[in-house]
């Protein structure tokens, strides 16, 4: 019986390995995955272990780091006496004090050095040299003086001997000449693409610890060292590691970048897996519904109907273990390569550890898995194969499609159920889980809704293609068996509708943007930054020298508290501005209650929603603490309507030197009537000459940045659909190659009668191109529809525009005719080829 | 016109419509050599119909194949009408298969996504034209498919599938029909109703059909019967009863009792 089904799929080489290779790409996927993120955790450990080689014992503050978000480290500074506890203490050999946060430099071209990963200034002292290496010059000897790493200088254009001008959010600029460049250990320009530079200890205070003889970490060694008796010294509120621990903790947070793409890996392989379910039980059926009198033969001379499943199953497992392994190879390979890049990109170099976690043999199990329980239907099918059915001609009489159908409005309704509630936040903290399984078993019960779809919308766009004969054969053929044409198409199906769901969304983004700047934003020229780390900022002088141009009319500024304030008790984010009745009427705020003219110094204006939610009304006291530690009474002045953009806490102007930056973020600038935009755009832009954090930008160019990053998002999406594509062509291959099979004697007749070989191909090719534009459609319908869901459970959020992304939709399209002309082309050439002869005697 | 000058076929010889001159086909090569056409010259006359018979392996299939352009030969020349076929193109032969010659097969002579309408006209179709509706109306009334037209041919017994391919065969009034064993798988009835029409199409349009066949009492509805064995024509019968074809099979039998030497 096995011999049988192996010499069988020897003589079916072609479409196993077309089979295969859907489950070697969703094995791969998978596979690099897990090995991407366990090879990335390896090297950064690695690499971090380095950094810590000697240190023996790491000193910290016992407070929550959390607590240090910001840009304030004060609570968790130690104490230069720390310092000396610490070097008393029995073992210690070493033990020196580290400075380290975040500064602003200017770099060549008079904008921020490093503007995703920010500079990094530290104290460059003793053990500064354990792991960086001195490439040039030497270490900071003076406060004007500063030592830079390898990726500072490529990031600046900066070089040993120049003079760069650095600032934190406590101090001020100041000029430094570049005295020495340092890099990495393993002669790395960074970690992880940060750019450094090394100051005196005293001048790294003065710019990080407001001028606190303080340190951040207290790095120890001494071989006999022991953190006990260090812990003991420094008393509990200090916190004391091993230098093991430390390394670990700090691997941990640079793994995470690791795991991000891991996860969207991950995302990727189990599409391509799902997808593959349906190729494979289309190739399964297919090769059922070719073997069948070879079936209901060996069931005629005596062999059971598990014989028959084993047999077939046998056939699924050896395709699932081979292609499974493949997979796991060439996951493996990519993986690596991934994690290469990865590290030459964004990790400044790192080097790569490969290494294959025991969790990648995980995606062997699911290539197997799926790829033998995929064929179990079509294998239960084959066994139903009555005896008789080798007596006889082979006939499959199209089945109805009522069960199917009905089983798939079930399914459906279960999976938007599921998304609803997802959405709505009604499945307690599995939300997302809830939302993203929901709308995999939408997919399944949608699948299984398809053959009833195909039959008037395979009608329709056949319609378009029935301009020639051959095309309008090939649309009779395409509507022929409509499950298996819905099956076929729905490996499309999947990948446009996640795509299109989520350019949907990036598109009704898109639009409520524009529909908040356009509508209610009553400025014409925007001032401010791009978000890195640090909240940019500029110089308050800055804003009455945009109001003093004679052509601007009036400017709103912003200015803001992130961390460390707190309203009543909890963490609270405020708000302020200089002229906040100007500033709401640019911003399109409105006043419900009260009044924001003169607001006293202890005024607080809030919106609606927000003062009831904590039971304020108007003239109601509350508690403010600011992050200076300065503490106030505040008395509810005027209430807003809510708004998108005035919605928050705000506070009279006085308060704004108690805000841990006390600089504007923004200004939002109204042109005078009749003046030309262009023009104050460049006054403003000189004045903004000396500010590298912020620039300034009309409404549009604004519209573009806020969304940027969006598009960039959904360019990578796009790679799933073209892994998607992939798959889809092998399945219509796959199907179109059957149907010539099929069809051997039909496309014989047709040829003796006199179709030339081009109207065969033709007659192919519109089929294929059928099937592929059939799951476009349906999968942009589905997308559409999931995207709307979405946009509307975010509505409240602020999503309030529902746009679709008609360029990419037709694109979509276009797509899908390519695909269908692409995977028309073997196929249609074996149509062509065939030997007219050999079809009528076809048996 | 055909019609308007019913001609006596086997009386006046006025042209052929298909004739081959020395036909050789072989397939395979060296030891596994077969020789299905050893020098076959025959002439069809237009507007008669003869059918070709002689047992398995004979190359009455071959024959056929080669005069109407579905398959190569090694030597000699086939002419349809005026036009020598020997030797044309892939695309050449397909459009003169589609205009000038008509098939009807054993089994599978219909697509079965097409109504028997469609199917009629199918030729027509694939070159992109509509066949002749009067004349096509003749056919169907002759064949009485009229309250057929809108059937799939799953709708269809296989006496009127069979019926279907005769009209689809004659929709493009070709220069000659083919038709391979047009009766191997129907009931008896339904064979006399396709024989009686292939003969009418004969007398009454004047039409010219070539039918291979096995079957003695099909072969007698012809005007003429080409015996085959082993490749060669071994005998040439006019005017074929039932009874004369199954003597002259007898004897030739028993005249030539080493037929199947050669495979």
């Amino acid at each position: 019986m096995l011999r049988a089904t192996f010499k069988g799929m020897a003589s079916r080489k072609a479409r196993l390995v077309l089979t295969s290779l859907a489950v070697v790409l969703g094995t791969m996927f998978v596979a690099a995955a897990m090995i991407l993120t366990a090879t990335m955790e390896k090297s950064v450990t690695g690499v971090i272990a380095d950094a810590f080689t000697g240190v023996d014992a790491v000193v910290t503050s016992a407070e929550d780091p959390a607590a240090a978000q910001g840009n304030t480290p004060a609570a968790t500074l130690i104490p230069a006496a720390v310092l000396d506890t610490v070097r008393g203490v029995d073992g210690v050999e070493a033990a020196d004090g580290d400075v380290s946060g975040q500064v602003n430099a200017i770099g060549d071209d008079g904008k921020l050095v490093g503007a995703f990963a920010p500079t990094i200034g530290f104290n460059w002292n003793d053990q500064s040299t354990g792991y960086n290496e001195i490439r040039e010059g030497r270490g900071p000897e003076a406060e004007n003086e500063v030592i830079v790493s390898g990726q500072f200088v490529t990031d600046s254009g900066l070089g040993l001997g120049d003079t760069v001008t650095a600032y934190s959010y406590s101090a001020d600029r100041a000029d430094y000449e570049i005295v020495g460049v340092f890099g990495l250990g393993g002669d790395r320009d960074s970690l992880a693409g940060e750019t450094q530079m090394g100051f005196t200890t005293t001048e790294a205070q003065r710019l990080l610890t407001e001028g606190e003889n303080a340190y951040m970490t207290i790095y120890v060694e001494g071989d006999d060292v022991s953190t006990d008796a260090i812990a003991d010294a420094v008393g509990a509120d200090y916190r004391v590691q091993t230098g093991d621990e430390a390394s670990e903790e700090a691997a941990e947070g640079f793994a995470v970048v690791a795991d991000v793409m891991g996860y969207i890996f991950l995302g990727f392989g189990l599409v391509a897996v799902f997808v593959s379910v349906f190729l494979i039980i289309n190739t399964f059926t297919i090769i059922v519904a070719q073997r069948q009198r070879e079936l209901a033969l060996l069931r005629a001379i005596g062999a059971a109907r598990g014989q028959v499943v084993a047999s077939v199953l046998a056939e699924a497992a050896v395709i699932g273990v081979l292609a499974s392994i493949l997979g796991l190879g060439l996951g493996v390979l990519l993986g690596w390569g991934l994690a290469s890049l990865v590290s030459s990109t964004a990790m400044g170099g790192l080097p790569v550890q490969l290494q294959v976690p025991a969790t990648a043999l995980w995606a062997l199990a699911v290539g197997i898995g799926v790829t033998v329980l995929s064929a179990l239907v079509p294998a239960v099918k084959a066994s139903g194969v009555p005896p008789v059915a080798a007596m006889r001609e082979a006939v499959n009489p199209p089945k109805p499609l009522r069960g199917i159908t009905i089983a798939g409005a079930t399914v459906t309704a279960v999976g938007a159920v599921l998304v609803a509630l997802g959405l709505t936040d009604n499945l307690g903290g599995l939300g997302l889980t809830g939302f993203l399984a929901g709308v995999g078993i939408a997919f399944v019960g949608i699948t299984l809704l398809t053959p009833i779809l195909s039959k008037p919308l395979v009608g329709l766009l056949g319609a378009v293609m029935s301009w020639s004969f051959s095309g309008r054969l090939g649309k009779l053929n395409a509507g022929r068996n409509p499950r298996r044409t819905a099956i076929t198409a729905s490996a499309l199906m999947i990948a446009v509708a996640l795509v299109t769901g989520i350019a949907t969304l990036v598109s009704s983004f898109k639009a409520t943007t524009e529909e908040l700047t356009d509508q209610n934003l009553n400025s014409d020229l925007i001032v401010m930054g791009q978000q890195g780390a640090n909240i940019p900022t500029f110089a308050p002088e800055t804003l009455a020298e945009i109001k003093a141009l004679p052509d601007v009319a009036a400017v709103g500024d912003l200015y803001g508290e992130f961390f460390g304030a707190e309203v009543d008790g909890r963490p609270t984010a405020l708000f302020a501005s200089e002229d906040l009745p100007t500033s709401l009427d640019i911003y399109s705020g409105t006043v419900a209650e009260g009044s924001v003219a003169d607001l006293p110094d202890d005024g607080l204006v809030v919106n609606e929603s927000a003062a009831a939610d904590r039971d304020l009304a108007l003239g109601d006291t509350v508690p403010v603490t600011f992050a200076d530690g300065e503490t106030a009474e505040l008395r509810i002045a005027a209430i807003l309507d809510d708004s998108l953009l005035t919605d928050g806490w705000w506070v009279a102007p006085a308060q704004i030197e108690h805000f841990t930056v006390p600089k504007p973020m923004q200004a939002y600038i109204q042109v005078a009537d009749g003046a030309d935009v262009g023009a104050v755009e460049d006054q403003v832009d000189d004045i903004l000459a000396d500010e590298p954090e912020v620039s300034v930008a009309n409404n549009a160019d604004f519209v573009d940045q806020q969304t940027s990053q969006l598009d960039t998002l959904l360019a990578s999406v796009q790679v799933l659909l073209a892994l998607a594509i992939i798959i889809a062509i092998i399945g219509v291959v796959n199907t179109l190659v059957l149907s010539v099979l099929e069809r051997t004697r039909e496309l014989g007749l047709l040829r003796a009668i006199g179709m030339t070989r081009g109207q065969a191909r033709r007659m192919i090719t519109v089929e294929s191109v059928i099937i592929c534009l059939f799951g476009a459609v349906l999968g942009i319908a589905v997308g559409i529809g999931l995207g709307w869901t979405v946009q509307q459970a975010l509505e409240e959020e602020g999503l309030t525009s529902f746009a679709l992304p008609w360029g990419l939709i037709v694109g979509y399209l276009v797509a899908a005719v390519a695909v269908g002309l692409l995977a028309a082309i073997a196929p249609a050439a074996r149509a062509a080829k065939l030997n007219v002869l050999n079809a009528i005697a076809y048996e | 016109m055909p019609l308007a000058t019913p001609p006596a076929p086997h009386l006046t010889r006025t042209r052929a419509a298909v004739t081959a001159t020395g036909l050789w086909r072989a397939y395979g090569s060296g030891e596994a050599q077969v020789v299905a056409l050893r020098d076959v010259s025959v002439e069809f006359a237009s507007g008669a119909f003869t059918a070709i018979m002689g047992p398995s392996g004979s190359g009455k299939s071959t024959l056929m194949h080669c005069l109407a352009g579905l398959d190569t030969t090694d030597r000699g020349t086939v002419n349809i009408g005026d036009a020598t076929i020997t030797g044309l193109g892939d695309k050449a032969l397909t459009r003169l298969r589609r205009d000038k010659i008509g098939f009807i097969f054993q089994q599978f002579n219909l697509l079965p996504t097409l109504t028997a309408e469609e199917n009629i006209q199918l030729p027509a179709s694939i070159a992109g034209a509509k066949a002749d509706p009067e004349w096509l109306r003749r056919v169907i009334d002759t064949l009485d498919l009229r309250d057929r037209l809108t059937h799939k041919p799953t709708e269809l017994s296989g006496g009127q599938q069979q019926r279907v391919a005769c009209a689809r065969a004659l929709a493009t009034r070709p220069e000659v029909v083919f038709a391979d064993e047009p009766t191997g798988n129907l009931d008896t009835r339904s064979s006399g109703e396709v024989l009686r029409f292939l003969r009418k199409s004969v007398d009454d349009f004047g039409q010219t059909i070539v039918m291979v066949t096995h079957d003695p009492s099909a072969a007698a509805y012809a005007d003429r019967v080409v015996f085959l064995a082993d490749g060669q024509i071994v005998h040439d019968l006019r005017e074929p009863t039932a009874d004369t074809v199954i003597d002259t099979m007898r004897g030739f039998e028993n005249r030539v009792p080493l037929a199947g030497e050669a495979r």
